[in-house]
C-alpha cells in the first residue's frame, strides 16, 4: 500500500516540522552553555538528544495511527511525539521547563506526555515496551478499537523487557507494534557489536512476523508500517518492524562522537532533502506550494519555541505537586 | 579516544575524583590479570562518566568489556566470573538503572556469600554515578543510596574528593566482597558540569593507599553543631560552614564517607560534642540515610541532643525537571545553613 | 623557557575551551610528556601536556576562556 499524496505531503512536512523543531532546540540549548559547557546552565537545560536523520521512522508509521491508538517512545522522542501531534507548544514549553509544558515541568525531555494523543515516553531503555503492550491490552481487555505502538533503539533490543513483552504479546495476540529504530549505535557501541542476530529475525521465537526495512526513506517504511499495523490491528497479534535510519548528530548534545569514523559520518544521507526532491520531481507538489508548506511550518515551529520561552516558570513549591492523584 | 596520559616527577598532583579512581583501577589492573571490567559505553567510549578512559588501550577488549544493554544479564554474568575466581568491576553509569537489574545485584550478588554459608565469594566492585542538580530530571537524577544501603550484603562507599576516591577504589578492588563505589555526578570532574569543584578536587598521592571502610572523615572542626553529609552534601555543608562562621556559629562538617558499614562512632562522638546536627542528603528522605543516622543517635543516647535533629532531603518527590523546582527539591548550602540556624534557636 | 601552548591540534572546531584545572601547583617541577593541566571544550575532556622538564609557571589559572594557540603557561628549566 503505498502512500496517497496527502500522505506524502504530511509526511514530508512533518520531517520538516520535527527537523526545524530540533534545530530550534540545538539553538537554545547551547545558550548559557559556552564557552563553559554546564548543563544546568541556559534556558534549555539537561540532557538534549536530538532525532536529526531519523524522522523518517516516525512519519512512516504514524500515517497510519489516529485517535484510538497509542505511542510509546524512548529517550530520543521529538520526531515521534511531533508526528503523533504531541501539542508542540506544550512540549516547547516542556522542554524549556515552564509551567504550561505538558507535565507543568516536571518531565522534561525523556519524559514528554500527552494524553490527549495517549503518548508517553521514558528515559530508561525499552521502557516503552511494557507500557506500550499494556496499552494494546488495555484495548483488548474493553474491547476498544486502536493499537499501540513502541518506540525502541536498536539496544533496547538487548534489554530483557523486549523478550518479556515480546513473547506476552505474542502469547496473547496482542494489537502492538514493536518498532525498532536502528540508528548503528547505541552510544557509542555499533549493532553489529551488540547483537548476535539481528533483531526482527527474532519475531521466530514469538511466532510474528518481523520485517527491515533499509533505505530509511518515509515511503517504504509507510508502506512496511502499513503491513505491521494492519496485522496488529485485525486481531493478529504483535508485529516486529525494524528500520534502518541514521543518526546525524552524536548521541547528546555535546556528544562528539569520536568513535565514529569520519569517513562514516561524511556517508551519512540526510533524508529530508532527497525526499523533497522526491516530491518535486513527482510533481506531487509544486515549487511554490512547496515553498508556501515550509512557510507555514517554520512558522509554527516559530511560534512554538517562542511560547516555550515566553512562558513562565512554575512556582518552586509546585515540586511537590502531583506525587500522588 | 582520550589516553589517560600518565602524572609522575614527584610534585604534589591535584586530582579530579574521575581522574583519581581510574588511576586506583588500572594500579589494581596491571597487578592482578583476574580483574576486568564491564559495563556499557566503557571500551571506545572509556566510560559515559570518564572511568575507563585509556583502559582499553592498555588492557585490551578481553578486559574492557562494551556490553549490549543488558544489566540484568551482564551483572549476572560478572556474578558468575566472581564467584569463579575473577575479580570484575561493573559499571553501571547512572544509579537510576539498578531498577532494571536490581535483582542481579540485591537477591543473588549480596546475598551469595551468606546464603553459601561462606562457600562462595563475591569479589566484585560495581563503579556507579548519582546525583543531579543539572536537570537530568527524575530517570536520570537520583541518589538510591538508601535503597541500595538497606540490603545487606553490600559495602557501598560515597567518597566526597579525589584523595578519597583513590583510597576507597583501592580498599573496594582488595575486598573480596560485592562493594559499590558511588560518585556524585557533580563532583566527579567532568566536563559537562561547568568547571571543577574545587574542594572536590585534592592532592592525590601516587603511590596506592586504602582507606578503611566504616571510617567517616571531619573535613571542618566546630562547636556549635554537626553538619552530616557524604557525596555532594559535604560541600555544600562546607559552604553552609562558611557563612554560619561569618555569623559566629562554629560548624563541624562530617563525612560519612562509606554508608555501609556506617561510622556510628563517628556521628555520636561529634553530635556528643555540639549537641546539635543537621544531616544532609540528596536522596529522598523516607526511610534513607538521613533517617539512619538519626536511628543511631536515637538509639545510643538521644541525650546527647540539645534541639531536635533536621534533616535536608529530598522532600520524596520525583527529582523535577525544571530549574526552580529541582532547586527547591534538592538540598543546597543555603537549605543546610537555615537547618543548622535552627537547631540554635531552641 | 619553553611555552605551554593550547596545542592546535587539541580540539578540531574553532570554538573556545576552559582551563578546567591545573594538575601542579605553580613551582612544581614537571617532568616532559606527563600531564600537566585538563581542558574542557564543550563536553570533551582534553588532556594537555607538558612539553618540556622544568618549573611550572602558572599564567592562566583554572576557569580561564582559551583558544587553540593561547600560552597559558610556562616551564623554565631547571
Amino acid at each position: 500500500m503505498k502512500p496517497a499524496p496527502q500522505q506524502r505531503i504530511w509526511m514530508y512536512a512533518t520531517m520538516l516540522k520535527s527537523r526545524l523543531f530540533d534545530a530550534a532546540v540545538f539553538e537554545a540549548y547551547w545558550e548559557g552553555k559556552k564557552p563553559v559547557f554546564h548543563m544546568g546552565r541556559g534556558p534549555l537545560p539537561g540532557e538534549m538528544h536530538q532525532s536529526f536523520g531519523q524522522e523518517p521512522t516516525a512519519v512512516g508509521v504514524c500515517a497510519h495511527l489516529g485517535p484510538d491508538d497509542a505511542v510509546g517512545a524512548g529517550h530520543r522522542p521529538h520526531h515521534v511525539a511531533i508526528a503523533r501531534g504531541v501539542d508542540l507548544e506544550r512540549m516547547a514549553a516542556e522542554l524549556f521547563g515552564k509551567k504550561t509544558g505538558l507535565s507543568g515541568g516536571r518531565g522534561g525531555h525523556m519524559h514528554l506526555y500527552d494524553n490527549k494523543v495517549s503518548f508517553f515516553c521514558s528515559g530508561i531503555i525499552a521502557e516503552g515496551m511494557g507500557p506500550g503492550a499494556g496499552m494494546a491490552l488495555a484495548r483488548k481487555m474493553r474491547k476498544q478499537p486502536g493499537i499501540a505502538v513502541a518506540y525502541n533503539g536498536d539496544g533496547a533490543v538487548n534489554q530483557g523487557a523486549f523478550h518479556e513483552v515480546m513473547n506476552m504479546a505474542a502469547l496473547w495476540k496482542l494489537p502492538f507494534v514493536c518498532v525498532i529504530e536502528d540508528n548503528k549505535y547505541a552510544v557509542s557501541v555499533t549493532t553489529r557489536e551488540s547483537t548476535a542476530v539481528p533483531a526482527w529475525k527474532r519475531a521466530a521465537a514469538y511466532d510474528c512476523p518481523g520485517e527491515y526495512v533499509t533505505g530509511n526513506d518515509p515511503d517504504l517504511i509507510f508502506e512496511a508500517a502499513a503491513r505491521a499495523v494492519k496485522h496488529a490491528r485485525d486481531g493478529n497479534g504483535p508485529f516486529i518492524l525494524e528500520l534502518e535510519t541514521e543518526r546525524l548528530h552524536g548521541h547528546f548534545i555535546g556528544d562528539v562522537a569520536g568513535y565514529r569514523s569520519k569517513d562514516e559520518v561524511a556517508a551519512q544521507k540526510d533524508p529530508i532533502p532527497s525526499y523533497r526532491q522526491r516530491l518535486l520531481d513527482e510533481k506531487v507538489l509544486t515549487v511554490a506550494d512547496m515553498e508556501a508548506l515550509e512557510a507555514q511550518v517554520r512558522q509554527v515551529v516559530a511560534a512554538a519555541i517562542q511560547f516555550g520561552r515566553d512562558s513562565e516558570y512554575p512556582a518552586p513549591r509546585e515540586a511537590l505537586e502531583r506525587v500522588f492523584a | 579516544m582520550v589516553q589517560q596520559a600518565s602524572t609522575t616527577g614527584g610534585s604534589a598532583r591535584t586530582l579530579t575524583m574521575a581522574r583519581a579512581g581510574r588511576e586506583a583501577v588500572i594500579a589494581e589492573m596491571r597487578k592482578d590479570p583476574n580483574i576486568f571490567v564491564i559495563g556499557e559505553d566503557i571500551a571506545k567510549l572509556g566510560g559515559v562518566f570518564g572511568t575507563t578512559v585509556g583502559m582499553a588501550e592498555e588492557f585490551g577488549a578481553q578486559r574492557v568489556i562494551d556490553t549490549p544493554i543488558s544489566e540484568t544479564g551482564f551483572i549476572g554474568i560478572a556474578t558468575g566470573a566472581a564467584m569463579a575466581g575473577m575479580r570484575p568491576i561493573v559499571e553501571i553509569a547512572f544509579v537510576d538503572f539498578i531498577g532494571v537489574c536490581f535483582n542481579a545485584i540485591f537477591n543473588f550478588a549480596a546475598k551469595t556469600h551468606y546464603m553459601s554459608g561462606g562457600q562462595f565469594k563475591v569479589p566484585m566492585t560495581m563503579m556507579i554515578g548519582y546525583g543531579g542538580g543539572y536537570n537530568d530530571a527524575a530517570q536520570h537524577s537520583q541518589c538510591l543510596v538508601g535503597t541500595l544501603a538497606h540490603v545487606p550484603g553490600i559495602r557501598i562507599v560515597t567518597p566526597a574528593d579525589a584523595h578519597d576516591a583513590k583510597g576507597l577504589m583501592h580498599s573496594c578492588l582488595r575486598d573480596d566482597n560485592l562493594t559499590i563505589w558511588m560518585v556524585h555526578k557533580a563532583i566527579w570532574g567532568l566536563g559537562w558540569l561547568g568547571t571543577a569543584l574545587k574542594t572536590a578536587m585534592a592532592t592525590v598521592p601516587e603511590e596506592e593507599y586504602t582507606i578503611p571502610f566504616g571510617k567517616a572523615r571531619t573535613w571542618r572542626e566546630g562547636t556549635d553543631v554537626t553538619l552530616i553529609g557524604y557525596g555532594i552534601t559535604v560541600h555544600h555543608s562546607l559552604q553552609a560552614a562558611e557563612k554560619l562562621a561569618a555569623e559566629g556559629i562554629s560548624a563541624e562538617v562530617l563525612d560519612l564517607r562509606t554508608i555501609v558499614p556506617l561510622d556510628r562512632e563517628a556521628i555520636m562522638k561529634s553530635v556528643a560534642r555540639t549537641g546539635r546536627v543537621v544531616v544532609a542528603d540528596e536522596d529522598y528522605m523516607n526511610c534513607g540515610v538521613t533517617a539512619e543516622v538519626l536511628a543511631t543517635i536515637a538509639e545510643r543516647d538521644p541525650q546527647i541532643l540539645k534541639a531536635p535533629a533536621v534533616r535536608v532531603a529530598n522532600p520524596d518527590v520525583p527529582v523535577p525537571f525544571s530549574r526552580p523546582m529541582e532547586n527547591f527539591a534538592l538540598p543546597d548550602s543555603d537549605k543546610i545553613a537555615a537547618a543548622a540556624k535552627s537547631t540554635l534557636q531552641s | 623557557m619553553t611555552d605551554i601552548t593550547v596545542p592546535e591540534g587539541l580540539w578540531g572546531s574553532d570554538d573556545e575551551g576552559v582551563i578546567f584545572a591545573w594538575i601542579y601547583a605553580d613551582g612544581a617541577r614537571v617532568e616532559a610528556g606527563k600531564l600537566v593541566a585538563e581542558l574542557t571544550v564543550e563536553k570533551a575532556q582534553l588532556e594537555l601536556l607538558a612539553p618540556a622538564s622544568g618549573t611550572l609557571r602558572i599564567l592562566a589559572p583554572a576557569e580561564t576562556v582559551v583558544r587553540k594557540g593561547t600560552v597559558i603557561g610556562k616551564i623554565e628549566p631547571v
